[in-house]
């Protein structure tokens, strides 16, 4: 696991909604109905690498990154999300689990993303796997960290 | 006496059977050589080396680097110079009397017959001339023989010589109780001081004793007189009685019976025979009982009886370190080969098992032991052998342009079936290709790319292509975050 240079940022970022300030996570305004939770399912609508998050959106998404740029994130987007749940960011140096992310996700949209801090000694091929708390993959992203 | 029954309980067959063969082919040389020069020598030489061994022993450094010198001119020099005599004991013989003929069964020459065959020709006026060879090889003072292989007897001598035979004008020549060779010409001998009296055979005698170490009979057709040819020397010969006893001499026969003479010959071929093993097995001896000698040696560990369904994974060492004790000799002539340490799988389990390196998994050559083992135990993973389909992820190294992105990447086939034991296979999730460089990309395009397993016992399905076809494009993008 990373313990050295490992800057844990999970914003969450609920659409149409108002950032609550001074706090770690934020949550939507807009609560789903409780008879619609039980037969939606949570749904990954947008997973992307980029090199930072502003504005609420991925900022210069891509597949390779330098080492140079300090920080690589990992953000998702779900949509609909029935019911407070938690997921994971699992990143994967070459097979070898490198850092685990628990986000939370509040109904009935939101996005969240994890970042880790980039070291020399990072290059290489990467994957984020994005799951569940039962461990189902939502989806896995590939990039590399280069030069 | 204890430590004597030890040592007499320690000895194996294989053991008895090693001295009494190298006894056998040292009771063979003996045989092949016995009487000759080459013999005498070679026992020479035997003895300086002796003579070195305690020298050296005894610390006696010049000495025994003297000696050394010695023996090892010497060797060469037995072969230089009795080459002749070596050839004549090695062509001369059979397989029959190479490997197992008595020495003793060589058929005695008919002295008494052949004495009184020669001085009737001399009493008839015939001239005669009969070689007997010595130890030496006659080959090169004779020449043009034709090939006889008759029995000696006083009959065949008088034809041989009878002055109407085509061959009379030639030497004989008597070995055992054969006429091997008749119509030999011998070399002439070109002193001066001969007697006028003296023709042609008697040069032809002398050309030939010269040389060698032969005896030369030699009847002289004018004067009917018999000479014997030895050493350099004309002898003439009175009687049948002294032409007998000169050969007798010449051959090394005995004046002793037939039959006593077989017996002491089978005497001595016993006591060669005795001296022969004994040689032998203090020669076993010092080679294979004296423990003087310690060396290392790391042996690559071989795994046999490995259940056909599994791999090994892994193990905890590849080599074992063992101290063998033995004789110098020994354990310096010991090869890559004759050392071994091989490990039994045939119960092993699948997972991580650990097996105690025991005196019964090293293989040793006969005569070295096992003083010590490292490491005491050894921990082999075994697993079974298993299938995965793995996605291909593209290793980019280099650096992109400024201000562009990799936008998109797709790799065919996305995934490839690996090989590999099936502990091994959990741990891996993805296969990547080899280092691509990224500063050599155009805007966008394809190219192939080359898988790399990781790790190495991991193999590709045979109907897998070890390439991949990698499509990309590259976006522009601004340090704003706009493309």
């Amino acid at each position: 696991m990373r313990l050295f240079a490992l800057y844990l940022a999970f914003f969450c970022i609920p659409w149409n909604a108002t950032l609550a300030l001074g706090q770690q996570e934020a949550i939507t305004q807009e609560q789903a109905p409780a008879n619609t939770e039980s037969v939606q399912k949570l749904c990954l609508k947008q997973a992307v690498m980029c090199e930072r998050v502003e504005n609420l959106s991925p900022v210069n998404p891509g597949l390779v990154f330098s080492v140079s740029s300090g920080q690589v994130c990992c953000y998702t987007s779900f949509d609909p999300v029935p019911k407070h749940t938690v997921i994971y960011h699992r990143w994967f140096r070459r097979d070898e689990l490198s850092t685990q992310t628990r986000l939370r996700l509040y109904p009935s949209k939101w996005s969240t993303y994890s970042v880790i801090q980039l070291r020399e000694t990072d290059k290489g091929p990467w994957r984020v796997e994005i799951i569940d708390q039962n461990g189902h993959i939502f989806d896995v992203l590939r990039f590399s960290i280069t030069d | 006496m204890n430590r004597f029954l030890a040592l007499v309980s320690s000895i194996r067959w294989q053991d008895v059977v090693d001295i009494l063969i190298n006894s056998y082919i040292l009771l063979r040389v003996y045989v092949l050589f016995q009487g000759t020069n080459a013999f005498r020598v070679l026992v020479g030489v035997t003895s300086l080396w002796i003579a070195q061994e305690v020298a050296a022993s005894l610390g006696l450094i010049l000495t025994s680097w003297a000696i050394r010198g010695i023996t090892a001119a010497a060797a060469i020099i037995i072969i230089v110079v009795f080459r002749n005599e070596i050839r004549s004991v090695l062509q001369g013989r059979n397989i029959k009397t190479f490997l197992w003929g008595l020495p003793n069964r060589d058929q005695q020459t008919p002295v008494d017959a052949i004495a009184d065959s020669v001085f009737q020709m001399a009493g008839k006026r015939i001239g005669a001339l009969i070689v007997f060879p010595g130890n030496q090889d006659l080959g090169e003072v004779t020449h043009g023989g034709i090939p006889w292989n008759g029995q000696v007897s006083a009959e065949m001598l008088m034809s041989v010589f009878w002055p109407q035979n085509p061959v009379h004008d030639g030497a004989a020549i008597i070995e055992g109780d054969q006429i091997t060779e008749v119509g030999v010409l011998l070399r002439l001998s070109h002193r001066q001081d001969l007697p006028s009296q003296y023709g042609t055979r008697h040069r032809a005698a002398l050309g030939v004793v010269e040389a060698s170490d032969a005896l030369v009979v030699v009847v002289s057709e004018e004067r009917g007189s018999v000479n014997v040819a030895k050493d350099r020397v004309l002898t003439p010969m009175q009687d049948k009685g002294m032409l007998s006893q000169a050969l007798k001499q010449h051959l090394k026969m005995p004046d002793f019976s037939p039959v006593r003479q077989r017996e002491r010959e089978r005497l001595k071929f016993a006591a060669a025979a005795c001296i022969s093993f004994l040689i032998m097995a203090g020669i076993w001896f010092g080679f294979t009982r004296s423990q003087d000698t310690i060396i290392a040696l790391n042996v690559p560990i071989e795994y046999v009886n490995r259940p056909s369904n599994y791999d090994i994974l892994d193990t905890s060492v590849d080599e074992a370190r063992l101290q063998l004790v033995g004789s110098g000799a020994l354990i310096k002539s010991l090869g890559p080969g004759q050392v071994g340490v091989r490990v039994d799988l045939s119960k092993a389990a699948v997972g991580r098992n650990t097996f105690p390196i025991t005196q019964a998994d090293i293989v040793l050559p006969p005569g070295i032991s096992l003083n010590k083992i490292q490491p005491a135990t050894l921990d082999v993973t075994l697993d079974v052998p298993s299938a995965k389909d793995l996605p291909v992820q593209v290793d980019w190294i280099g650096r992109l342009p400024e201000n562009t992105a990799l936008t998109q990447v797709s790799v065919t086939p996305e995934t490839v079936r690996v090989i590999g034991g099936s502990k091994t296979l959990e741990k891996v999730n993805s296969v990547y290709t080899s280092p691509t460089r990224l500063d050599t990309l155009s805007k966008s395009g394809s190219f192939t790319a080359q898988i790399v397993l990781s790790p190495p016992s991991l193999k590709l399905a045979p109907s897998c292509s070890d390439r991949i076809t990698v499509q990309y494009r590259q976006e522009d993008i601004n340090p704003s975050g706009k493309k």
